[in-house]
């Protein structure tokens, strides 16, 4: 009797063991499928691989999610396992970077109006920075990261993250001023 | 704070807080709009970057997860329903590999005298009639039986030779009691016509059905106790 007892009691511990990990996932999932999901888009140019990685990124973080033990810390995490799985994808299929980079960025604005067109020269432009660029710039833009955070996640110096940093806005600003550019960047 | 530094910093960090940095912008009107054209293009950059995230995007997540949960539960559950089956499969096994070992009847007769010491002291004044119903009941016993009463019979029981069903009987010899055990044929049976411990004799024969089996302390009383079924079991 008293085994049933503890059985019974193990049993309900472990399942709702399992009712705490699922809400902590499925509040993760809420607070940060749009910022993951729109880094691996940046990171890799494309809607559909954007959301493979998403989905690989959350199901490993599903397995692992007893490793966490900070929730402040989740959205870095995330994204260690994001750009992980990214660089896995280079792995397995190395013929693909060129192909991503050349026809990096869809056309998802119309560009109809002079803002769209603007925003839409940008979106070019930001897909065109190098990596090195471009990853410091999403994490702290998307990621609000701050210099020290980035610097962890790419495991970098501070001072070099600050240098790209500021080469990336430089070079996006350079870009809209330069209006007669245009045409030559976009093609 | 000098120019450079100011600008490096605008640049690579427009909205930072840091006092130092705030109280340089504030140094000039110049610093300020140049700063404020910095957070313009964050702005813009930040626009830009907020791209349409799929709307069923975190349903399509949660989906995912539950199903690899299911999955790897179903797996466990598999895992652990095969666990079983093999080792009920070994059980079997090693089961059916030991009844099919070759028994050696006489060590096995001696063992079970000392074992079922009971047996020995037991008066229990078994009437053949008695025997004759528990013989029947053996597999491969149906044509076994005692026309008469063998002399007296103190106990009588089944008993098991390494899977084989038997009879166990205990009987008057000429001085000393007899042990007796009746065994179906069976081919991984081995038969020793005599043998012996240091307490005990033994001696085996085979009739038309069983193996006899006889156990005592007097070679006369074995001798005594053959005769007697010799005269009445068929």
């Amino acid at each position: 009797m008293f085994d049933s007892w503890r059985n019974k009691k193990s049993k309900s511990t472990v399942s709702s063991d399992m009712v705490s990990k699922q809400r902590r996932y499925d509040s993760l999932v809420r607070a940060l499928h749009a910022d993951i999901y729109r880094f691996a888009y940046w990171l890799c140019g494309d809607k559909h691989i954007a959301e493979d990685i998403t989905q690989e990124t959350f199901l490993r973080a599903w397995r692992s999610l007893d490793s966490l033990k900070d929730e402040k810390a989740a959205k870095s995490w995330l994204i260690t396992i994001l750009r992980r799985e990214n660089a896995r994808r280079f792995e397995r299929k190395q013929l693909n970077y060129s192909d991503v980079e050349q026809e990096f960025i869809e056309d998802t604005f119309s560009g109809s109006t002079e803002e769209h067109a603007e925003q839409h020269l940008l979106q070019r432009q930001i897909s065109k920075l190098e990596l090195e660029y471009r990853e410091p710039l999403l994490l702290q833009v998307i990621g609000g990261f701050s210099g020290d955070e980035i610097a962890k996640i790419l495991d970098l110096n501070r001072n070099t993250v600050m240098t790209r940093l500021f080469r990336a806005r430089n070079q996006l600003k350079d870009v809209l001023e330069q209006p007669t550019h245009r045409g030559q960047s976009n093609g | 704070m000098d120019e450079l530094k100011f600008r490096r910093q605008a640049y690579s960090e427009p909205n930072n807080q840091d006092p130092d940095f705030l109280n340089a912008t504030m140094e000039s009107a110049e610093r300020e709009a140049f700063l404020n054209d910095l957070k313009g293009l964050d702005n813009k950059i930040e626009r830009a970057l907020k791209v349409d995230v799929p709307d069923d995007l975190a349903a399509k997540l949660l989906l995912r997860q539950q199903l690899q949960q299911h999955h790897s539960q179903r797996r466990k559950t598999g895992f652990a329903f095969a666990l079983v089956a093999s080792v009920a499969f070994l059980a079997g096994m090693t089961f059916t590999l030991l009844r099919m070992a070759p028994v050696d009847l006489s060590q096995h007769a001696l063992a079970h005298v000392y074992h079922e010491d009971k047996a020995l002291h037991a008066d229990q004044n078994v009437q053949y009639q008695d025997v004759n119903f528990q013989l029947a009941s053996l597999t491969g016993g149906q044509n076994m039986k005692f026309t008469q009463q063998p002399g007296k019979v103190f106990y009588s029981t089944y008993c098991d030779f390494q899977g084989v069903q038997s009879l166990h009987l205990v009987m008057q010899g000429e001085q000393g009691k007899v042990t007796l055990f009746i065994v179906p044929l069976e081919d991984r049976l081995v038969l020793e016509e005599a043998f012996a411990d240091s307490k005990y004799k033994g001696m085996g024969f085979e009739t038309d059905n069983a193996y006899m089996l006889l156990v005592g302390e007097q070679s006369q009383d074995l001798n005594f106790v053959k005769n007697e079924i010799k005269q009445t079991f068929i």
